[in-house]
């Protein structure tokens, strides 16, 4: 097995943990949610995504430009893919925002 | 490198794929048993969840439902066909078109609160037209049954290319196996599910994409020299020919796929309100390494020399081609099947809850609101097992669905642009936006079967898009967004009438 296999697989396994974590908390609240529901209350959404959504379009289209650089930027996508889950694991574990008039837990 | 080095890896029976596709199955039907009995009490919670999907379930089931069979075999098979330019236009305009929601969706979550399908929007927004709705009706229908056709082709393909298996059982098999599940639970089962396929997704495609670079003598060197020795193009992002081949009517397709799809749409109002925009904007970025990492295969097809002969024809099997050749433990090839099944059935999965919502909500509702509760749940689900046996017939019969294909991109292509307007542009009317409908198909379209893609595709657009403009500018009228928030939810309402009626 290479170092870069063997860092995938280990990297893999610490991000299928930190989804499968996040997952089952989620769960938790949206059981808890459904035996308590509370209303939703007035929200406000003022986040602006534009330079994010800038920032995603170009780094994808340059980490796909630099595959074709160097052959070492061919393991960029599976360790990629290892953030996708390690990040949905990390929006369970941020969790919602409360609404500004929801009432408090 | 030489593809005469490539066989199929042994103890890949038939009845181990069937195994997989079953397994799977089972699995996901316990824990949509369990998600039914824990969080669905009637058609409410079924088609929208009781609008409680939170920040996490979000992220993880928008890019579920996103990535299609599609997703994880044709961003291999555009990098076999097109080198890194393949991949360059299949993968960009991906993840953009979800993050292109974001303006459309606060608004119309902001102010239709209660809303549950698109096509109702438009029902309230033109005055109760049944033409306008009718068409978004019809469009989102047609969309919802390309979704499942497409794949469960997708299931079949993987299934008899690594297995032996003929395609027409596996495509039955793998239908079976999604109804099954999504038949209990609903939408709360479609996030549930469609959150974890993308775990079964990533992780072990990260792994497998890894092995199979591991396993070809010479590793990553050597598939990049032989990529290049192939042809120096196919490192390049760069080639015009991607671009005027496919990339830019590809780039159109997938925004209208989102835009005009009311798979999103139900997530839209399904989704707790602060949550909306962020969850699009994290679920398109975090969807983006998915085809990068997967379309590494492509480029291994490229360096082994390997045909579309080699493969049966159909360069989607590239992918599962070189997965199941390149000399892979049984274990990993099982691995990348389980990936490519769960993308497949979450977006079946995902594909037949927005049918449930818009059988309950713009058929049912719509032209019997009188049905009771009861009866309404029960033709709900009922309604997914529908689509997806309409769909299995369809691909069981042979036929060449370009048709339908054909209709499905018209119809979506046309109606992107004035949706968009109806959704920012108060002066969108009823004649801009059925006219521009209509007369971008009955122009556009032959004016795309004559002139190609491109260029049939831009016109689509912009005869839609003109049409409502010159209407707009024509009429007086303008709409008040904000009167959206005085619509209803017939629904919830029905069902709290039938709380409230025994105490009475």
């Amino acid at each position: 097995m290479s170092i870069a296999f063997t860092l995938i697989v280990t990297l893999g396994l610490l991000g299928a943990a930190t989804f499968l974590i996040g997952f089952s908390k989620g769960v938790g609240e949206a059981v808890r949610e459904y035996r308590n529901p509370q209303p939703e209350g007035a929200w406000i959404d003022e986040g602006h995504y534009g330079v994010g959504a800038l920032f995603a379009v170009v780094a994808s289209a340059v980490v796909i430009a630099l595959v074709g650089v160097a052959p070492a930027w061919i393991y960029a996508g599976p360790l990629l893919a290892i953030v996708t889950a390690t990040g949905v694991g990390v929006a369970f574990l941020m969790g919602n925002r409360r609404s500004p008039t929801a009432p408090k837990a | 490198m030489d593809k005469s080095v490539l066989a199929l890896t042994n103890g890949l029976s038939p009845a181990l794929g069937f195994a997989i596709m079953i397994g799977l199955g089972i699995f996901l039907l316990a824990l949509s048993f369990a998600i039914k009995t824990a969080l669905v009490r009637n058609t409410h919670d079924f088609i929208i969840a009781d609008r409680k999907v939170g920040f996490g379930f979000g992220v993880g089931s928008v890019i579920a439902v996103w990535t299609w069979a599609m997703a994880v075999m044709m961003s291999s098979a555009m990098t076999y066909q097109w080198g890194l330019s393949g991949l360059f236009w299949f993968v960009v305009p991906n993840g953009f078109a979800v993050i292109a929601m974001i303006p459309f969706a606060r608004i119309l979550r902001r102010n239709m609160p209660q809303g549950y399908t698109i096509s109702e929007f438009v029902k309230y927004r033109f005055a109760h037209s049944k033409v306008a709705s009718g068409i978004v009706t019809l469009t989102m229908i047609f969309g919802i049954l390309l979704e499942i056709l497409i794949n469960l082709k997708g299931t079949s393909v993987v299934i008899s290319t690594v297995f032996s298996v003929d395609w027409k059982v596996a495509a039955i098999v793998g239908i079976v196996c999604v109804l099954t599940y999504s038949y209990f639970g609903g939408l709360w089962t479609s996030v549930m599910t469609g959150t974890l396929n993308t775990l079964m997704v990533t992780v072990p495609a990260a792994i497998v994409v890894a092995a199979v670079y591991d396993h070809v003598h010479g590793g990553a060197p050597a598939v990049f020299d032989a990529v290049a020795a192939a042809n120096p193009r196919n490192l390049s992002v760069l080639r015009p020919d991607a671009a005027a081949g496919f990339g830019i009517t590809l780039a159109f397709g997938l925004l209208a796929a989102t835009v005009a799809d009311q798979t999103f749409w139900q997530k839209v109002w399904a989704i707790r309100g602060p949550e909306v925009a962020r969850t699009f904007f994290w679920a398109g970025a975090l969807f983006y390494p998915i085809p990068i990492c997967l379309g590494m295969l492509g480029l291994v097809g490229i360096a082994f020399g390997i045909t579309a002969t080699d493969i049966g024809g159909d360069i989607a099997a590239i992918g599962p081609y070189v997965v199941s050749h390149v000399g892979l433990p049984v274990a990993l090839v099982i691995l990348y099947v389980l990936s490519i099944l769960a993308a497949c059935y979450s977006t079946i999965d995902g594909a037949s809850a927005a049918l449930s919502s818009v059988v309950a909500v713009d058929i049912v509702k719509r032209y019997w609101p009188a049905t009771n509760e009861g009866p309404l749940f029960v033709i709900t689900k009922l309604s997914m097992l529908g689509g997806g046996v309409v769909a299995t017939l369809i691909v069981l019969s042979g036929v060449d669905f370009t048709t339908l294909v054909l209709t499905t991109y018209a119809l979506k292509t046309s109606i992107l642009l004035p949706l968009v307007l109806a959704i920012l542009w108060p002066r969108t009317n009823t004649i801009g936006f059925v006219g521009g409908v209509a007369l971008a198909i009955l122009i556009g379209m032959p004016i795309y079967e004559t002139q190609g893609e491109l260029i049939g595709t831009l016109s689509i657009v912009v005869i839609s898009g003109m049409t409502v403009l010159i209407a707009g500018h024509a009429g007086s009228a303008r709409f008040d967004i904000a009167s959206l928030r005085r619509v209803g939810d017939d629904i919830a309402a029905q069902q709290t009438a039938v709380i409230v009626q025994p105490a009475e």
